[in-house]
């Protein structure tokens, strides 16, 4: 039974970047859910600004810093609590308790860790222990080996044959890698490899580049009860970072006897390492036979393991929380609509879950675009569907392919180039495996080319040939038909054929396969759970009941992309929880499957549908929401759906086009809360750049409040007050000026708060800012509540707020970049020393 | 592409398209929610009679292994899935799924909501269906006028003993619809195994001097066999080491004094826990029944429960008090399914090598 934990220190995810979106911050809300349940007390440490899960936990209890071994050593030292859990912030996190591990500090001040004992955690963050681990239990893995030259080079490649990868290895950066596959080749890798190291050692190692990777999700529990929550499947070889490839669940081209074989090393290397919770394996399995190896192990949430909860609608961080806490799984108690048998069940499905990568490329164009073993993506989509096709295509449509184009040709790119993309992936990767096969390569070809199994390239053709029938057959019935089977949406149908988007739902009206929602749940139809998650599919039986009463509905920005993505999934999450309070039944539409706006206890149903109009009609059609919010700047989406005069649409904030400006620069901004004829000044932000520009779009540091606040504050609050003419401003708004240096300030303009700085407004004011515009608008807001909030001249801290960027991930040697590069951003506070009243 | 139906008796009618063969069949309709290995799951005897819904939602996507066949000659009554892929070869020259129903004249129907069917089975309970070209009234008549066979084990069982020669424990194994899945798991162990007949005597059991004894899986109820089985498993069960799989434990528990009841949904599958209660630990594998031991007909002086599930809390293992004799109602043999218990087989050999070693005698 569990052990009484009265105090718990829970470690973050830190800012978002590559590697890592919002799931964890979704993972630490749903584990902040299961261990209120045990009433235990919680501090949480995390300098993410845009952190939903903080905000349940007590405010006293959360520390806003870097997750690092110091500053957790100091927390440790003024809480004195029992527990660590570090398993919901990433590698980071891990290694920050390995470091308290190794310096006594968990010890001395008699802390248990939970979700792996330190002693395990050592053998599976040390590779070569972990190599000696796997070893131990019989575990294939790759031959690896130092050699000092080239006759021990040449005896390894004997044992373990072509090809192999040689690297040297040395204290420097060097990152270069050969694949060799023969003796020359070999020789003269060994030749420059020998050339580039400083202490004469080379690293050779077995090639597994176009293996299959696979990855294995399980839980174990303190008793070694295990269950497999799901497998993934990599459609993109080995070589490609599983974090670019498009990923499938449930597996969909190993035969029986592989996927067991692999799903048993699992539960092995989680007994191997006495894991209590989520565990996350990943593996090399060979096209040829069946052989595979161990490549990877993370004893801690991960993004994929976060998919496969999110594919499988298993409560994964809830049910993993309380395993570590020592409940075993048949203990486990979730939320009252799951079935009680749920958390012992090994998760079932029946429909798939495709996972395609978002590339910052756009944004930032100057660096190698190339899909190799570094991850580069910055966020993704996925689309569930009852077929493959299906599947794949609402994960496309998602994403960022314009809507207009059904399968986007790239008829541009000449035979040769399409054969070295092929070989040599880009970004644009599934559009070029589609149009090589427009262009007749043929299905063995391409396979052996790409390393991709022939199962894919069967499903995208069947995707051309529906495609090529839908252009053919304008407004036929059987047309719309074959689309809605292979899941093109109803929007892009009227775009195809330039019809208006009422025509097509005419067309469905009279069609004898309408469109169904199916629930999500992991016993694939055994029980009947309410997990309350849904996708569409033109079947024939509809899962999903109307939500009963007032009802919103809340679109969901899709995958993230760069910008203010992670700021605008915080935003959705407080609309939800705000228009909940106010006492809607609250549903998010979304295809991000690191969205915290899509935890499940966040709302009270989720739809995992493209963001597109077809796909929003259908709900809306089904649901008949009495309001409807949009949040973030669609300008497109929020067009098309305000043809529709009957639906009441709110967009948060406000489309910045109504924005005003003189010119393009500020160095300062008042912002202020407005309703009706009430101004309320909720404070004073000075902008930074690292380069020390002013113009707008290069501003991604604040700092609140404003420098000088001692003598300038009140005047300007003063200034800016008398800027607004309440009659065209409402709600958040920022008016700007710049500063001259020695007092002067001028007016440049006024604008809504955007996303990021209202997610900064809510986290260093202590006032849910985004709660009270929403509450405007659904006109509960209690504005007296609020008048007497703000006093200028009185701080005791500077809070500040700066972007972060991916460009070191991305091998850019950018240092400063514009707001729409961001992919996340650190919060800080700094006290201030005299804060002497003005 | 051919449209053809699959009619339930309860008078529902779904649509879908023809692969494999065109007959026109009747079965027991069955849901199946393992996710992987559809191939062992059509051609497991056990699926003698049964139309078998498949809940994963793509199959023959990999086309279908030589060594991964449950039975040579295939006799399920029909395939219903969502999706399937037709793909044939590759680099282990595969055959595809369609032609290999083609060739053992088994029809399937696709795009079919199988979701669909599948909760409606399991608000129903289970019924017949068949797979017929047009759903009219003449279709359902037929339906509900065919009278499945009670003699499944006789169809499917081997008529003749034969040999799977090794060098260690002299294994028989007693046909009831045997899966290739146990020959595996023998042969892993190095078994020298003979097949005998499903009504084999004690006598000719015995005279083969075995070391052990399994009674295999196999389709149907198991008091549609005669007496003469149960006659055959008392005597041997205290003479040699004896494990009962499927079928198998059925009978093992009825020939024990236990009854056994007909579950209201026919469970097949691979996601219930199932409880090992002498360690008290949870691990999966493939179940595929349609009935259960009644665990308050258990003769506690005879036999005691090992194994239970979770979920339906049907009774999943039984051991004898006075005999190395025990058995499991899942598939240890992970054909497919988990291998979680497949040591359950390291268990008999090692009740045989006692039995070895102590020359027969108070092993």
């Amino acid at each position: 039974m569990a052990k009484t934990i009265k105090k718990l220190l829970l470690l973050g995810g830190g800012p978002t970047n590559i590697g890592h979106e919002n799931e964890l911050d979704a993972a630490a809300y749903e584990r902040l859910q299961a261990i209120k349940k045990t009433g235990a007390q919680v501090i949480y440490i995390d300098n993410n600004p845009f952190s939903f899960a903080s905000e349940s936990v007590q405010a006293a209890d959360v520390y806003v810093q870097e997750v690092t071994f110091q500053n957790v050593v100091n927390i440790i030292e003024k809480e004195h609590p029992d527990a660590i859990m570090p398993k919901i912030g990433g590698l980071n996190a891990m290694q920050v308790a390995w470091q308290l591990e190794e310096s006594d500090v968990l010890a001395d001040n008699n802390i248990d860790m939970l979700g792996i004992r330190p002693v395990d955690l050592k053998r599976v963050l040390d590779n070569q222990r972990l190599r000696e681990l796997l070893n131990e239990i019989n575990e294939p893995i790759i031959a690896s080996k130092i050699v000092p030259n080239d006759d021990e080079a040449m005896d390894f490649v004997r044992d373990v044959g072509f090809p192999v990868i040689v690297k040297p290895f040395s204290a420097s950066h060097d990152t270069s890698r050969f694949i060799c596959n023969n003796t020359d080749e070999l020789e003269d890798a060994l030749e420059i490899s020998f050339e580039r190291t400083y202490i004469k050692h080379v690293s050779i190692e077995q090639s597994i580049v176009g293996y299959k990777e696979i990855e294995m999700v399980g839980v174990r529990d303190e008793n070694g009860n295990k269950i497999l929550v799901s497998g993934l499947e990599d459609m993109d070889p080995i070589g490609i970072h599983s974090g670019d490839s498009i990923i499938f669940a449930p597996t969909q081209t190993l035969i029986n006897q592989e996927y067991q074989a692999l799903r048993t090393a699992t539960f092995q290397i989680m007994d191997a390492i006495n894991i209590t919770g989520t565990c996350h394996v990943q593996f090399a399995q060979s096209r040829t036979d069946s052989n595979y190896y161990v490549t990877k192990v993370s004893p801690f949430f991960t993004r994929n393991a976060l998919l496969a909860a999110k594919a499988t609608g298993y409560p994964l961080s809830y049910v993993s929380t309380l395993l570590e806490m020592g409940v075993s799984l048949t203990e486990v108690k979730l939320p009252q609509k799951y079935s009680k048998y749920l958390p012992f069940m090994e998760p079932t499905m029946d429909h798939v879950v495709v996972r395609l990568p978002l590339w910052p490329f756009r944004d930032i164009p100057d660096v190698d675009q190339h899909l190799n073993t570094l991850m580069k993506s910055v966020g993704s989509t996925i689309g569930v569907g009852r077929t493959v096709e299906e599947a794949i295509m609402k994960a496309m449509h998602s994403s960022q392919f314009s809507p207009r184009d059904i399968l986007p040709s790239v008829s541009k790119v000449d035979d040769d180039a399409v054969i070295n993309q092929l070989i040599h992936p880009l970004a644009s990767r599934v559009l070029i495996l589609m149009e090589a096969l427009r262009r007749g390569f043929s299905i063995d070809e391409l396979s052996e080319l790409t390393k991709i199994d022939r199962f894919y390239f069967y499903k995208m053709n069947q995707l051309l040939r529906a495609q090529d029938y839908v252009i053919n057959n304008p407004l036929s019935p059987t047309a719309v038909e074959a689309a809605h089977e292979y899941g093109f949406g109803d929007g892009m149908l009227a775009e195809l054929w330039n019809v208006n988007i009422s025509t097509i739902e005419r067309m469905n009206q009279n069609s004898n396969v309408k469109v169904t929602f199916k629930e999500i749940e992991p016993s694939a139809g055994e029980f009947r759970e309410a997990t309350n998650v849904f996708y569409s599919s033109y079947e024939l039986e509809n899962e999903s009941v109307p939500c009963k009463g007032k009802t919103a509905l809340i679109i969901g920005r899709g995958g993230n992309q760069l910008g203010p993505n992670a700021a605008a999934d915080y935003y959705t999450a407080q609309i939800l929880e705000t228009t909940r309070r106010a006492g809607y039944k609250t549903i998010i539409m979304n295809t991000n499957p690191n969205a915290i706006s899509l935890a499940p206890a966040l709302s009270d149903k989720q739809y995992i549908e493209p963001i597109q109009l077809g796909n929003i009609l259908n709900i809306v059609n089904l649901e008949q929401p009495d309001i409807i919010f949009l949040p973030g700047n669609r300008h497109y989406l929020s067009k098309k759906l305000k043809e529709f005069a009957d639906l009441n649409i709110v967009v948060l904030p406000p489309d910045q086009k109504i924005a005003k400006f003189q010119q393009g620069t500020a160095t300062t901004a008042v912002d202020l809360f407005i309703d009706g004829d009430r101004i309320l000044p909720i404070t004073t932000i000075s902008f930074h750049t690292k380069s020390r520009r002013t113009e707008l779009r290069y501003i991604n540091d604040y700092q609140q409040p404003m420098n000088r606040w001692q003598t300038d504050e009140r005047p300007l609050i003063k200034m800016a007050i008398s800027k607004i003419d309440t009659a065209n401003w409402q709600g958040l708004v920022q008016v700007l000026f710049d500063h001259d240096g020695s007092g002067n300030y001028t007016f440049t303009g006024i604008r809504p708060i955007r996303i990021t700085e209202s997610a900064f407004l809510n986290k260093t004011t202590g006032v849910n800012w985004i709660d009270a515009l929403v509450k405007k608008y659904l006109h509960v807001l209690d504005i007296d509540q609020l008048s007497s909030f703000y006093q200028p001249g009185i701080h005791q801290r500077y809070s500040i707020m700066e972007a972060v960027f991916p460009f070191k991930e991305l091998q850019s040697n950018r240092t400063d970049g514009a707001s729409t590069q961001e992919v996340g951003a650190a919060l800080s506070f700094k006290k201030i020393e005299n804060p002497i009243e003005s | 592409m051919t449209q053809r139906y699959l009619i339930l008796e309860d008078g529902s009618a779904y649509p879908g398209k023809a692969f494999g063969s065109l007959a026109t069949t009747t079965g027991e309709l069955v849901a199946n929610s393992t996710m992987n290995g559809y191939q062992e799951i059509i051609s497991n005897q056990i699926y003698h009679n049964q139309i078998i819904v498949f809940t994963q939602t793509s199959i023959g996507n990999t086309g279908l292994a030589q060594n991964a066949y449950e039975s040579v000659l295939p006799t399920a009554k029909g395939v219903i899935v969502r999706e399937y892929e037709n793909l044939a070869t590759d680099h282990f020259k595969r055959i595809s799924l369609d032609r290999y129903l083609k060739q053992h004249r088994i029809p399937g129907i696709y795009d079919v909501d199988t979701r669909q069917i599948r909760r409606h089975l399991q608000e129903k309970g289970n019924m017949k269906a068949s797979i017929v070209d047009v759903a009219d009234e003449h279709a359902f008549d037929q339906l509900h006028a065919t009278v499945l066979t009670n003699q499944q084990v006789a169809q499917v069982a081997t008529p003749k003993p034969y040999p799977n020669p090794d060098e260690g424990a002299n294994v028989i194994v007693v046909d009831f619809g045997l899966k290739s899945g146990i020959l595996r798991e023998l042969s892993k162990r190095d078994c020298n195994v003979t097949v005998v007949p499903w009504d084999s005597t004690s006598e000719t059991i015995l005279d083969l001097d075995p070391d052990g004894v399994v009674l295999s899986t196999g389709p149907g109820a198991p008091w549609n066999l005669p007496e003469s089985v149960l006659s055959m498993i008392q005597k041997v069960q205290t003479q040699v080491p004896l494990f009962g799989i499927g079928l198998g434990h059925e009978l093992f528990a009825l020939a024990n004094g236990a009854k056994i009841t007909e579950l209201r949904v026919e469970h097949h599958g691979s996601n219930h826990p199932i409880r090992e209660i002498i360690t008290n630990e949870i691990f999966f594998s493939g179940q595929e029944q349609g009935y259960a031991v009644d665990s308050k007909s258990i003769n506690h002086a005879k036999l005691f429960i090992t194994h239970v599930d979770l979920v339906n809390g049907t009774v999943q293992g039984l051991r004898h008090r006075d005999f190395p004799a025990f058995s499991v109602q899942f598939s240890p043999d992970g054909a497919p399914g988990p291998k979680d218990s497949v040591g359950l087989f390291d268990d008999f050999s090692e009740f045989m090598a006692r039995r070895r070693d102590s020359n027969g005698e108070n092993y």
